[in-house]
């Protein structure tokens, strides 16, 4: 259980395609991102999980350039996000409104593309829209959130972009959709020269496709790394309701859950469990993250992971 | 970049093209009438006995008059209309992220918008004012009030320099805002209050105004079309006299300044008495105006004024704009 060792099979971790330290946003007093340290390799799907309001679009609006950090700095395909048609060129980032012109068809969002950008693959989006019978020459005001959440996507492929952030994609598409939309990214990313990072606030939407983790919650990173490195390093320990500070001295507890007849914490190891009362199990990716959700949230919300407590 | 503007505003430039179109063809028919109707009365003049002028024509119609007086609001509509919704309509549907996330900055984004917005409402304040200046020709000759508030705004070149003044202060108004009802709003407010305020205040002081006294038994009237200021009688003692509407004046002189022969008045043959003629020496009369001749200057002072103003609110859009996050 040494979670420092690389999963067998796997390569190296490249040059990172997003690299952040200490990046901070603040909007007056609120601040909406503090202090956020990530770090993300090439040609990974990174999974940017966090409950509503947790910063997660914040985030991905400074990667892309589209806002400016208040503190620290990111370092995105090896360059500070910037407005500069070289950076921009690389990035590929469609924000959760799905911004289009309503107006206007998609045919025309393509010769649209086809003028701003130096490279442009518009006979992928027709294909793709043609396959998925979206009518690219109607106003994409008059499509379904879902078409038009195929248009946007298709457009933004066009791009051919190093690296897609794509915030709470799959939230406008239905499960066919989803899952074919996750494994074109799949098979983009395979191809490689791609990395992507998708945020959804659940977690099931992205476990399928996505090797790599940012979690944030309260305007923090709670978690970030490889998702294979993150479960070996977390587990679920069970056993009879007694003193667990001993526990707590040499693993870090991350949520605990106690009945009147046991106790069940999630913790993030730190060498072997010694002691023979708990047993130990895997963790899952839901799981994982609900635990630090659930820590994270205040006190009052904590309590109910104290099942059955008072009976 | 501009296929996607054109591609935006194409509806807006048809309209656009539309309305100068119906414009065009209803000054240019109605003023070829207008010039027809002046000649002939010119001419009638001509051969009549002791006519210099036409004089007491009413030319064109109170419709089209009424059209050519509303030309004054034409500068605001492409402050409205194009200008207002230019930045804040994207902002408002989020489209700026989707034209910023292309590969082009927000600099060369803004730069060719706002280049084209510029250049139709040159070409759109333009068009009307020279409508205008032509189907007015006749007018401005025979009633020499070319330099008139009202009269000025909508001809020559200031027309070209409200509409620029109007789209900028739109755009700068919708990115402030960055939502197109209260930026319209804005725009319209802030038009008004603007022209309002340096047509009345400014506007008759570009050079410093001549004044001319003269006897009140003479009167005097520059040549052309000049613009009067001000206007007035002062005392033996150099005291300007107050004129009430409400009691009798002889040749602008109130009647109880003066002794009582003047007043003794026999209809339609009065020669004053000596005395009369006398007391009024003691008054002058006098004429405060902007002469005809410094008409282009006025009108090139208050273009640089407008387009000061539209380079200002750019700068402040194209600040804000390239400093805010989107």
């Amino acid at each position: 259980m040494n979670p420092i060792q690389e999963a067998p099979g796997r390569a190296l971790p490249g040059p990172a395609a997003i690299e952040t330290s200490g990046l901070t946003k603040r909007y007056g007093k609120v601040t909406a991102l503090s202090g956020c340290t990530v770090s993300v390799p090439e040609g990974r799907i990174c999974a940017l999980i966090g409950p509503n309001g947790a910063g997660k679009t914040t985030l991905l609006r400074l990667l892309a350039g589209l806002s400016r950090p208040t503190a620290g700095q990111a370092s995105v395909n090896g360059s500070t996000p910037r407005q500069d048609p070289a950076f921009l060129a690389d990035i590929g980032y469609l924000a959760q409104e799905i911004p289009l012109y309503r107006r206007m068809s998609a045919a025309d969002h393509i010769r649209v593309g086809a003028h701003l950008n130096p490279r442009w693959d518009a006979e992928s989006v027709r294909e793709r829209l043609t396959g998925l019978k979206i009518p690219l020459d109607r106003a994409v005001g008059k499509l379904s959130g879902g078409q038009r959440a195929q248009v946007a996507l298709a457009l933004i492929l066009a791009k051919r972009p190093r690296l897609l952030l794509l915030d709470e994609p799959v939230a406008a598409l239905d499960p066919l959709a989803r899952r074919n939309f996750l494994g074109l990214l799949a098979d983009a990313v395979a191809a490689g020269g791609l990395t992507v990072v998708l945020s959804s606030h659940l977690v099931a939407d992205l476990e399928r496709v996505c090797d790599h983790l940012i979690m944030l919650a309260s305007s923090r990173v709670q978690l970030c790394g490889d998702i294979e490195d993150l479960l070996a390093e977390h587990q679920i320990l069970t056993g009879p309701r007694k003193d667990t500070t001993a526990l707590e001295r040499s693993h870090r507890v991350v949520q605990v859950t106690r009945t009147p007849r046991q106790t069940t914490m999630l913790v993030r190891l730190n060498g072997p469990v010694i002691d023979p009362a708990f047993e130990a199990s895997d963790v899952s990716l839901e799981e994982l993250v609900l635990g630090y959700m659930g820590q994270d949230a205040d006190p009052a919300l904590a309590r109910l992971t104290t099942v059955g407590e008072e009976q | 970049m501009t296929w996607l503007v054109w591609r935006q505003h194409r509806i807006q430039f048809l309209v656009g093209a539309a309305l100068l179109a119906a414009f065009a063809v209803l000054i240019v028919i109605t003023g070829a009438q207008v010039a027809d109707q002046y000649h002939t009365a010119q001419a009638a003049c001509a051969a009549g006995h002791g006519c210099q002028h036409p004089g007491g024509l009413f030319l064109g119609s109170h419709a089209i008059g009424f059209l050519i007086i509303s030309t004054l609001g034409a500068p605001a509509l492409v402050g409205l209309f194009v200008g207002a919704p230019l930045v804040a309509a994207e902002a408002e549907a989020g489209t700026t992220q989707f034209a910023w996330m292309q590969s082009i900055t927000r600099k060369r984004w803004l730069t060719v918008k706002i280049g084209w917005m510029l250049l139709a409402a040159a070409v759109w304040g333009g068009v009307i004012s020279a409508l205008v200046t032509w189907w007015e020709g006749p007018n401005n000759a025979e009633q020499l009030n070319v330099f008139d508030p009202g009269r000025f705004d909508i001809m020559g070149i200031v027309p070209v320099a409200y509409s620029l003044f109007a789209v900028a202060l739109g755009i700068a108004a919708g990115t402030l805002l960055r939502r197109t009802l209260p930026a319209i709003a804005v725009t319209l407010a802030g038009f008004i209050a603007v022209r309002t305020l340096i047509a009345l205040l400014l506007r008759p002081h570009y050079m410093s105004a001549v004044t001319v006294f003269y006897k009140v038994t003479s009167g005097f009237t520059p040549a052309g079309s000049y613009w009067q200021l001000a206007q007035g009688v002062v005392g033996p003692n150099g005291q300007q006299l107050a004129q009430p509407n409400n009691i009798n004046y002889i040749d602008g002189v109130p009647a109880s300044s003066l002794p009582g022969a003047c007043t003794q008045v026999s209809r339609g043959a009065f020669t004053p008495p000596a005395s009369c003629t006398q007391a009024l020496s003691h008054f002058r009369a006098f004429l405060t105006y902007q002469p005809a001749d410094r008409y282009w200057t006025f009108q090139g002072i208050e273009t640089g004024i407008f387009l000061i103003l539209a380079a200002a609110l750019i700068a402040v859009t194209a600040v804000t704009l390239l400093r805010r996050d989107a």
